[in-house]
This record gives structure tokens, sequence and C-alpha cells, in this order.
């Protein structure tokens, strides 16, 4: 038996409430929202000022408030971007997954699992390709010839990761009466169903981390992925694109004058800390990720 | 855009970054040796996309463009 096989058995009571859960929320993203022909960026907050990944630079600091909302506007479509484009390869994921022969078993809540992720993506198209762009991501994944147990929890690790960093930014701009409805309603709802997620989530990763027969070599080289990780995800909030299309200057030397920003520095470490904490007890990390703060 | 002695001076200090105690030449096959992962590819790439002052189309790379400071080189040195 797999230790993914292994580890869902264990959090099958967890699985099937969630599946309940989603039975009971699921909702039609077509009909759910009622799209404004246009919006407009200079004049109301797309994102939360204090999220957008300049906040704390020179450069936010020489920016008038319309200069401001503009760039919080394309930095929405980025972040949107950046939730379709993990959701792509989290989709992959779990549709290689569903029905693999050792996990039939687990099929009810995956098929749920994917189905949310399906419909997020629905949200953030529907807001970059009607007002803004899908900006590219460059995260790419190359083949390798790893074990099928490390491969799994790398992807349900990473995941998580991915999940926990994207829903503060939800739970923070949902609850932000400043910003547009419909950029509240977009972080609302995918809050209320990554939640769920989340729950999952921590669970199977908990559980299929000690139900792994990690030797030590196997053990670091998951602990050196999974921090390279957080370090690649949070790469990808200091987007070059997203500067340029706001109409600044520079923005491959802006990225990097951002990301190497003291403010920035602690804003990353103050969104990670539920996970990295999580992370920790849970025995998967055993030391801060390099590089990412 | 930078000069192509810069460009491979930056990436030589990238590398050697995560490569820990490995010696790096420029003709290494960084992934295959699995001196570089897939994780390090956003930060390399918008490295890549600084040091050259332009955009790399990440739908269309293949491993073998990142496979060694030359064969990175070869892909993204040049104008774009």
């Amino acid at each position: 038996m797999s230790a993914l096989a292994t580890a869902l058995a264990q959090v099958s009571e967890t699985a099937d409430r969630l599946s309940r859960l989603s039975a009971r929320a699921h909702q039609n993203p077509y009909t759910l929202v009622d799209w404004p022909t246009a919006v407009d960026p200079e004049r109301d907050w797309f994102g939360t000022p204090e999220y957008v990944s300049l906040h704390g630079t020179a450069v936010w600091e020489g920016l008038d408030d319309t200069a401001r909302r503009r760039v919080a506007f394309h930095e929405a479509a980025g972040f949107f971007s950046l939730n379709i484009h993990g959701e792509k390869s989290l989709i992959q994921g779990l549709a290689a997954r569903l029905y693999r022969s050792d996990l039939a078993g687990a099929a009810g809540y995956l098929h749920h699992f994917l189905d949310e992720e399906n419909k997020h993506s629905v949200y953030f198209g529907g807001f970059c390709t009607r007002y803004a762009r899908v900006h590219r991501s460059r995260q790419a994944s190359l083949r390798t010839d790893r074990p099928r147990d490390v491969d799994d929890l790398l992807f349900f690790a990473k995941t998580l990761i991915f999940e926990e960093i994207v829903d503060h930014y939800n739970r923070v701009q949902a609850r932000d009466g400043r910003l547009h409805p419909l950029a509240r309603f977009i972080n609302d709802h995918h809050h209320r169903e990554e939640a769920r997620h989340l729950v999952f989530g921590r669970r199977l990763v908990t559980a299929l981390w000690q139900a792994g027969d990690w030797d030590a070599r196997t053990a670091a080289e998951i602990r050196d992925d999974l921090g390279r990780f957080v370090t690649a995800t949070w790469r990808e909030y200091y987007h070059p694109d997203v500067y340029a299309d706001a109409g600044l200057d520079d923005p491959w030397e802006l990225a990097e004058t951002a990301w190497s920003a003291p403010a920035q520095r602690a804003h990353r470490r103050n969104v990670s800390a539920d996970c990295l904490r999580f992370l920790a007890t849970a025995g998967v990390l055993t030391e801060e990720p390099a590089d990412a703060f | 855009m930078r000069s192509e002695t810069e460009i491979r001076a930056e990436l030589r200090t990238f590398v050697q970054r995560h490569a820990g105690q490995v010696a790096i030449t420029d003709d290494m096959p960084l992934f295959t040796l699995r001196v570089l992962r897939s994780v390090h590819l956003p930060e390399l790439i918008i490295l890549l996309e600084r040091l050259r002052g332009a955009p790399i189309d990440v739908e269309q790379l293949r491993m073998g463009d990142f496979d060694g400071i030359d064969a990175m080189m070869a892909s993204f040195g040049g104008k774009p």
C-alpha cells in the first residue's frame, strides 16, 4: 500500500465530512456573479494597499493615490493569475491521482476538490480576461524519477503551502471594506471553499509524512524542496509584467528592489507564519526556508 | 542588456549559491545532475529576464534550455 493510500484511509472521516459540506455548498459559477461591463482601476481599490508588493518601498511612497490604485488593480490581476496557474497544477495532480488503483476509495473527495478548483479558475479567469489579462507564471515542472511516495507528499505539501499563503490574502481582502465589491466577492468565495481544502490538506500532509518510510537523505531532500518552493511561490508575487502594465519603469529591477525591501521581507514572514508553524509542528520542516525572507 | 561576461558572472553566482560544495563549470548539466531542480526555475527565469532585459516565453521552455550555464547563454543570452 502506498503512503498516500494509508494517509487517505486515516483521514477518511474528515474527507467524508468535507464531501458533505461541499455537496451542500455546491454553486454554479456561471450564474453567481453579475460581472460589471467595465471597472475603473484608478477609482476603486481591487487589492488591499498594505498587501501590494511595493508597499513599504520608496517607489510606493512616491506614488499618488490614483497610481497606487492602478498598481493594486494590476496586482489583483497578477494575484488572480497566480491562482489560475496554481490551480492548473493542482487540477493536473488531482486528476492524475483520481481512481489510481490504490486510491479508488478516496475518489469522492478528490472529485469535490477538482470541481471546486476548476470553479475558482472560472472566477479568476473571468476577472482577468474581462478587465486585465492572465499573467504568465514562471513555475515550470521538469520530469523527475522520484519515488511515487515522495511525489505524492511533495504534491500535497506544495498544494498546502500555496493555498495557505493565498488564503491569507483572501481573508484579508474579503474583509477589506475599501475594496470594490467584485474583488471582495472573489476573495471571499475562494476563502470559503479553500477553508475546506486547508482542513483536508493539513490532516493529509500530517498523515502522509507519518506514513512514509523516509530515510534521512530522502527527508532532507523533501525538506529542501519544500523550503525552495516557499521561496519560489513568494517570488511570483513580485511580477515585473504587473509593474509594466501599471506603467512603472524598469519592472525587473523594481521586482528585485521590492523583493529585497525590509518591509516586504517582514510581510512575507508574517503571512507565512501559520503555514510554517504547522509544517514545523508536523515535523515536515525543521528550519526556515532559505532566501524566502 | 548586460554583456555576456556580466550575465555569465551573475548566473555563476546564482548557481553556486544553490550548489553547496559542488564545484561549478559552465558546461556542467545542472538539472541532469540535480544541482538545480524545478523549484529553482521561477528565481532563475526572473534572473535571466532581468539580465537580458526581456521576458522569456515560459510556455515554450525545454529542460535543455537550462541544463548548464552554456545552455542558458545559448538559449537566452542573445538579443531577444
